[in-house]
């Protein structure tokens, strides 16, 4: 082995630093800073917080460390059935997103190389209108007086118009049309990767086309669903505008929760503490899912030696 | 009949009673407005080492993949022992296919690829291990049985695939392209054993190959196959001693062309008057009108240097050497008849054994050099 040559050595810092810079700078202060103010009291100042140590005189350090907040969000079950709620939807919609986004993700993966590009477009195409204006353009779609219960009486499939707007069904049909590219373009970048030769060497051992999706292009495609399901379960679950919007008042989720603590009622300790538990939630699970994934590679990689 | 019965065995396709295994009638298969497959009709026989050989987009791989099932022809049947398979999918087929890029499952070990069609007609577990046992003892695989595709070498990948591709004991194996991704050295050695498993299985091969060494050393036929047509089906030995056409004579091997006119007939030999002012005297198995234009075909190891050339002496030629290719085993002349000027004249190859050290040779560069072959060392080939 040679020794690393000092500019090379700079260079590697400079490769792995910068991404770390980065991560600190923007994801640990600014998540310290919200660990530290979960850990307040509610105050009138500003910031709105109490301070976390002060001086009472004859040299005496006063710190004050609040576990209330999480007390309270662990143990008011308004806040734990925000909870389980937020992540209801984002296992369903995950699922929804799943089994709507493969097909297409397949289909544009397996479509001839002029067609790819324009349906790829289609996929895109939405995300040049604001999230915002096609999220209300679902209010339009789905009210009391909207173009769904006008065409669909119209059809006279039904006599009097469905309340979809401002229930859980409309966070549904809204969410799972927003992360639904999400869930398709790693699919897809994943299904083109995929060796068609293998289905007919599948085939060709005497299997049908159903089993052979079943035994080859799923285990394949995995790391495209599972990186597809993330990158739409973590966001529904802290999911603010689609609820607050489209919601009712019993689509209770976390995100909203959050928001109403922070805005409506001044209380940043309580909305830090729930967001902290929301990362937690969400850190706890993936961070096993990735040791259990290393360690059958590594159980993989000892058995065949 | 008067057909010997070695012959029978050995030959199937020369006995007139015998039932092809894989009978192609008459089969078109078009891509848009490309013949890919054009009007082909090809019987192949039990136990053959079948080869289709072309250069790239000749439709041999095209033709592979419709007996495998992958393709569906746009014309014409194609019958499996007897069954008319044309319409029956590759899952259903008694055939399996060695994939040319191999098509091992990447997330299956070694021992899972060579069981997953055992698995698919659902063998029982114990009979299945057994016969994946053999089957990776057989290719010389079973140290490597709990490894994944991506730690084997070519090679190994290349008898995987083998493996996998026997373990339902197809009674017809369809190879594509088998030995291409393996060097040379490799190639030569398999070349070998796929043909001792080949006998020893008693299965029916049928391979695709751009690689006329290959096709001539493993096949018991060969179907030469341009632009979707099959141009001849016959030995390896009747392929390159006597080829139908000029396209097939040129494909394998290297020939030396002559064209001509048809001078005069004598029993089976044909006097031909060739364009280079010269009569060459050819044995002719077909017959020929006179003053038909042909060509005749000599190969360059059938040439050799000649003491007594005439003026008037058939099947002899005059020219200076050129260029000298020394291969070690053999040297092959590039000899010049004519005027280097003369836009009529030509270069004749001869290839000459290296007997004695190259150092010790006579015929060098720039020396005339009078070559001559028999009658019987070419063959007459229509225009």
């Amino acid at each position: 082995m040679t020794l690393p040559h000092p500019r090379r050595r700079l260079s590697r810092l400079v490769n792995i630093g910068v991404p770390y810079l980065w991560l600190g700078l923007f994801f640990l202060l600014p998540f310290a800073i919200v660990l530290r103010i979960s850990i307040a009291e509610p105050a009138l100042a500003q910031p709105p917080y109490t301070a976390l140590w002060e001086w009472v005189g004859d040299g005496v350090l006063a710190v004050q460390l609040n576990f209330q907040n999480f007390m309270l969000v662990v143990q008011d079950e308004l806040y734990l059935a925000a909870f389980l709620n937020s992540l209801l939807v984002a296992l369903v919609c995950t699922v929804l997103c799943l089994l709507l986004g493969y097909p297409m993700a397949y289909a544009i993966a397996t479509s001839s190389a002029r067609w790819r590009v324009p349906l790829l477009l289609l996929i895109v195409l939405p995300f040049w209108t604001s999230f915002l204006i096609r999220v209300y353009a679902w209010m339009g779609i789905l009210k009391q007086n909207g173009l769904l219960n006008n065409f669909l009486m119209w059809l006279g499939v039904i006599n009097e118009p469905l309340a979809i707007l401002h229930t859980q069904l409309a966070v549904y049909i809204g969410v799972v049309y927003s992360y639904l590219p999400f869930m398709i373009l790693p699919l897809y970048a994943n299904l083109t990767r995929l060796d068609f030769s293998l289905l007919e060497a599948a085939a060709d051992l005497g299997c049908r086309p159903w089993r052979a999706f079943l035994k080859i292009t799923l285990p394949l495609s995995l790391p495209g669903i599972i990186a597809g399901s993330m990158l739409v379960f973590i966001p529904v679950v802290g999911e603010f505008v689609i609820p607050d919007l489209l919601g009712g008042p019993q689509s209770l989720m976390v995100g909203k929760m959050l928001w109403t603590e922070f805005f409506s009622n001044k209380d940043w300790p309580l909305a830090s503490a729930l967001a902290v538990v929301l990362l937690a939630l969400l850190v706890v699970p993936f961070v096993l899912m990735q040791r259990l994934g290393q360690r059958l590679d590594d159980a993989a990689e000892a058995h065949t030696r | 009949m008067a057909i010997p019965d070695q012959r029978r065995t050995l030959e199937p396709w020369q006995d007139p009673e015998a039932a092809p295994y894989v009978r192609i009638e008459r089969v078109t298969k078009k891509f848009g407005d490309v013949y890919a497959v054009d009007d082909v009709s090809l019987n192949i026989y039990q136990g053959e080492f079948f080869s289709l050989l072309g250069s790239s987009g000749c439709g041999k791989s095209t033709l592979l993949r419709l007996l495998g099932g992958f393709e569906q022809p746009t014309l014409g049947r194609i019958y499996i022992d007897g069954t008319d398979v044309t319409d029956i999918p590759p899952y259903a087929r008694p055939v399996n296919m060695m994939f040319q890029s191999y098509a091992l499952f990447p997330h299956m070990s070694v021992e899972q690829n060579v069981a997953f069609g055992l698995k698919q007609d659902r063998m029982p577990r114990a009979e299945r291990a057994e016969r994946v046992g053999e089957l990776l003892a057989l290719l010389k695989v079973e140290e490597l049985r709990k490894r994944k595709p991506d730690q084997l070498s070519g090679g190994q990948r290349q008898r995987v695939a083998l493996a996998r591709s026997l373990a339902r004991h197809p009674k017809l194996l369809l190879l594509d392209e088998p030995l291409g991704a393996l060097d040379k050295r490799l190639r030569e050695n398999t070349q070998f054993e796929l043909v001792n498993l080949q006998e020893r299985l008693g299965i029916t091969f049928v391979t695709v190959t751009h690689d006329q060494e290959e096709a001539m050393t493993m096949s018991t036929r060969i179907a030469v196959m341009d632009v979707g047509r099959i141009m001849q089906v016959d030995t390896p030995t009747a392929i390159y001693e006597y080829p139908n056409s000029r396209f097939v004579a040129r494909f394998i091997g290297s020939v030396n062309l002559f064209e001509g006119k048809v001078a005069a007939l004598d029993g089976d030999q044909v006097l031909v008057q060739s364009r280079l002012g010269r009569s060459m005297r050819m044995r002719c198995l077909y017959p020929l009108a006179l003053g038909t234009p042909v060509t005749v075909a000599v190969r360059p190891e059938k040439i050799r240097p000649c003491a007594d050339y005439r003026e008037d002496g058939v099947n002899q030629l005059k020219g200076v050497v050129e260029d000298i290719a020394y291969l070690g085993d053999v040297s092959i002349y590039r000899v010049r008849v004519g005027e280097r000027a003369d836009p009529s004249s030509r270069i004749v190859e001869m290839t000459l054994t290296n007997i004695q050290p190259r150092t010790e040779q006579a015929l060098t560069w720039e020396q005339e050099v009078a070559m001559e072959w028999a009658p019987t060392s070419g063959v007459v080939l229509p225009e």
